[in-house]
């Protein structure tokens, strides 16, 4: 299956020298400025031209989305771009959702979606109405970049019962984002809480299509911008694991010739190819909308981000004493793989998920989104 | 020793435990300062050796001569009732000691055996930028001059050099003979002038681990420990020595609290409310541990036990103990999600682990990597105690 058509693996290529260039010159303690990436145009790949995006698709965006895990980089970029933006896209045209599609494409907003990164349940938000007209409440954890946000979307039950997005802006009254700090110090994560935040009939924003479907997308399009990081960031392993190996002499040898090293690395590039292959398949169903498109997204998601772990871990131990320094950097490859491992439904979640398609009484009724909900619970 | 002597000492060190352990100290130990850290450690130190508990191992004479089998009960109990581990008088009561008593002059052990029971801290300087794994490949150099060496180079991940009183220290002492027969081993005043010593942040974000750098260090020559040129021999001969009852003491630690928390932790209900216990596959890795900590747990008990180990036993046990806890780590921060990612410290005095998956699984490499790194230990299983062809090994 030819994986992409050769002006758009051009394009790839420019689009990833770009981005390597780009994140490889910010501050490894820093994000890369907000400016400088909205200036790529990276925020507004998939946002549509009439709204002075690129009319790009999912597969450009993935490109970047390997870049920052290669660089292991801070900042917003997935949670503004995959969940952000792909929520947006949902959404049915409206002068306030258009003006923020447009923002973000410009680099002056940055909306991040209030997705539990972990309970991958139904939302627990919910508009109610009362005497004070509707107010919406509930709570969400480890939400991806939701201190970074200028802009929450929230996805919410309206008062009959039909998943909507809420457009909040985080100072609202009633609104609280807390910080939870991880390991990896590359990510940011908050616990966003709202209790009866009052919510104009303007920012309550209406899917295109199925409302169920539109979250559940959204949900594999995070899972699928997980394993992108993932396999940015084991390929980046892979690469200095080597180059270590090359250089790095014990017993007068160079240690990539014993084969106990050699063998190690061998098995890093079996791994990462193979999700290399996962990741394209994912991600090609993202952008083209398949009908395979969840199935792809929980094999890429399951396979990439759990060989990531591996991968930093081998080259945490064949970089030796080095390697377990703070200073060689590997950790912040080993925490982040093993954060994008959780984040989005852990592997076994994922598998499971495809293995409830193995029942035959089952099999119709998955076939018809790939997925089931209920194993989304 | 009968049965029935040990159930006995069974029950007095399961009293003692109950009465002296303290209560709470993992919450206590968790982000506590350095000082705060080492006195703990002192007075843990102190309250075991009132119990005769301290250094049970060493010989009686010097206030030791616990049965072999009496020690095996006590590191039983000391993880089943979670006691803290003596991480800072490590050094000290195991590769010092059994060096002084292996190969020191009666002076030397006069003089440290008793100041260790005081709480004198030790450290090995072995390692250096250019000799981990090809330790024999060392470069820092003693020159002898009069009565004393003097010594120059640089010495790498030296664990707790930071509060050392004294260091165990390789030094090439005949730069023209073979790599291995120029070695002399020393011990260092750490007050001595000319020694420097910066602390290496470490993947866990802590800092227990130094490089010391040695600038015309002066050693006196009562300090060499063994003959000129015979340091790597004697290095070998004790390095081992102690792994038997250490690794038991650590695989102990592991098959009780280890477990428990993860049994625990899977008892919980999960991120999306079930409990992961329910799930067949949870349960059947829990087993799956559990068999292979049991497993784990007889080979130290054996090699304890064994008067005459095979040359590769050690290797065996330590391989197996290192990937055991690397892998149950990494299934319970799997299992625990995002949640293990929020602690950010662990508590200091643990075993290596603590119920901060995460963390306890980054840790691991603390293990896989140093004293012989598991692709070392390999080689050295498979030539030393399978007799195969040995592997290319350059000079
Ligand atoms: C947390 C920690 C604490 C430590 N504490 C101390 C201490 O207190 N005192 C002290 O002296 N040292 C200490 N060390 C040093 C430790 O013993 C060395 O890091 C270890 O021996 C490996 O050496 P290296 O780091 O130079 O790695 P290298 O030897 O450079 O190894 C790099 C990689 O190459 C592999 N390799 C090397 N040679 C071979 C071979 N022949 N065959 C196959 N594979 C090979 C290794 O397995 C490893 O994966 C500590 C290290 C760590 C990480």
């Amino acid at each position: 299956m030819p994986a992409e058509s050769p002006g758009l693996s051009e394009l790839h290529d420019e689009l990833r020298a770009v981005a390597r260039d780009l994140l490889g010159k910010a501050d490894a303690e820093a994000a890369a400025d907000w400016r400088s990436i909205a200036g790529a145009g990276w925020p507004g790949l998939e946002v549509p031209g009439a709204f002075d995006g690129a009319d790009a698709t999912f597969a450009e965006v993935a490109v970047i989305l390997q870049e920052m895990g290669r660089a292991a980089a801070r900042g917003p970029y997935a949670a503004v771009a995959v969940l952000g933006v792909g929520v947006l896209n949902l959404l049915e045209s409206g002068p306030d959702r258009d003006r923020l599609l447009r923002d973000t494409a410009a680099g002056d907003a940055v909306p991040v979606a209030v997705l539990e990164g972990e309970a991958m349940g139904e939302t627990s938000f919910r508009i109610a109405r009362t005497a004070r007209g509707p107010l919406l409440h509930g709570t969400a954890d480890f939400v991806l970049d939701a201190p970074a946000a200028d802009r929450l979307l929230v996805p919410a039950l309206d008062p009959d019962g039909t998943p909507v997005i809420v457009g909040v802006d985080p100072r609202a009254a009633g609104l609280s984002v807390e910080r939870r700090p991880v390991l990896d110090a590359t990510r940011g994560f908050g616990r966003v809480a709202v209790t009866d935040v009052s919510v104009p009939p303007e920012s309550v924003w209406r899917f295109r299509g199925d409302p169920q479907e539109a979250v559940r997308r959204l949900r594999d399009r995070a899972a699928v911008a997980m394993a992108c990081d993932s396999l940015g960031l084991s390929k980046a392993m892979l690469e200095a694991t080597v180059a270590y190996a090359g250089v790095r002499e014990q017993f007068g040898r160079k240690i990539g010739s014993f084969q106990a090293v050699k063998h190690a690395c061998a098995d890093m590039l079996v791994q990462v190819s193979v999700a290399r292959e996962l990741v394209a398949a994912a991600v090609r169903g993202q952008a083209g909308d398949e009908p395979g498109a969840a199935v792809a997204a929980s094999m890429a998601k399951s396979y990439a981000c759990a060989a990531a772990v591996e991968v930093a871990g081998k080259a945490m131990q064949l970089h030796g004493g080095m390697g377990y320094t703070w200073e060689s950097g590997v950790h912040v490859y080993l925490k982040r793989a093993a954060l994008n491992r959780s984040l989005f439904g852990s592997p076994a979640l994922h598998r499971r998920r495809l293995a409830e398609r193995y029942s035959p009484l089952a099999r119709e009724r998955l076939d018809a989104y790939g997925g089931s909900e209920r194993s989304l619970s | 020793m009968t049965r029935a002597d040990l159930d006995e000492f069974r029950e007095r060190v399961r009293d003692w435990c109950r009465a002296h352990v303290p209560k709470d100290w993992r919450r206590e130990q968790t982000g506590v300062s350095d000082e705060e850290f080492v006195s703990f450690q002192q007075e843990w130190f102190q309250e075991l050796r009132r119990a005769g508990f301290a250094v049970p191992h060493w010989p009686a004479e010097w206030g030791g001569g616990m049965p072999v089998a009496e020690q095996v009960v006590l590191y039983q109990e000391l993880a089943a009732h979670d006691a803290p581990r003596l991480v800072l008088a490590f050094v000290a009561i195991h590769h010092a000691a059994s060096t002084l008593l292996a190969a020191g002059t009666d002076a030397q052990r006069r003089r440290h055996l008793p100041a260790i029971l005081d709480g004198e801290i030790w450290v090995q300087g072995f390692s250096e930028p250019g000799a981990g794994s090809d330790l024999a490949a060392l470069s820092t150099s003693a020159r002898r001059e009069g009565d004393a060496y003097v010594v120059n180079g640089q010495k790498l991940w030296a664990s707790g050099a930071a509060h050392a009183d004294w260091c165990l220290l390789l030094a090439r002492t005949d730069p023209s003979a073979p790599k291995r027969r120029g070695i002399s081993y020393f011990l260092m005043d750490m007050r001595t002038p000319g020694i420097d010593v910066r602390a290496v942040r470490q993947a866990t974000g802590e800092s227990h681990f130094c490089e010391i750098f040695l600038d015309d260090v002066v050693i006196p020559a009562e300090h060499l420990v063994g003959p000129e040129n015979e340091g790597w021999r004697v290095a070998q001969r004790t390095l081992g020595a102690e792994r038997g009852m250490t690794m038991l003491e650590l695989a102990e630690r592991l098959g009780n609290g280890g477990f428990r928390w993860l049994v625990e932790l899977c008892a919980r209900p999960g991120p999306g409310g079930a409990r992961p216990l329910d799930d067949p596959l949870v349960a059947d890795r829990l087993a799956a541990l559990e068999t292979e900590l049991t497993g784990l747990r007889a080979l130290c008990a054996r090699l304890v036990a064994d008067e005459d180990p095979g040359p590769a036993d050690a290797s065996i046990v330590k391989l197996y103990y290192s990937e055991l806890l690397q892998r149950m780590t990494d299934f319970g921060a799997e299992v625990a999600g995002l949640a293990a990612h929020t602690a950010l410290r662990k508590p200091l005095s643990s075993g290596w682990e603590s119920g901060a998956w995460v963390l306890d699984f980054i840790g691991s490499w603390e293990w896989t990597i140093p004293g012989g790194t598991s692709e070392i230990q390999r080689s050295i299983i498979g030539e030393r105690g399978l007799g195969l062809p040995r592997e290319p090994r350059g000079s």
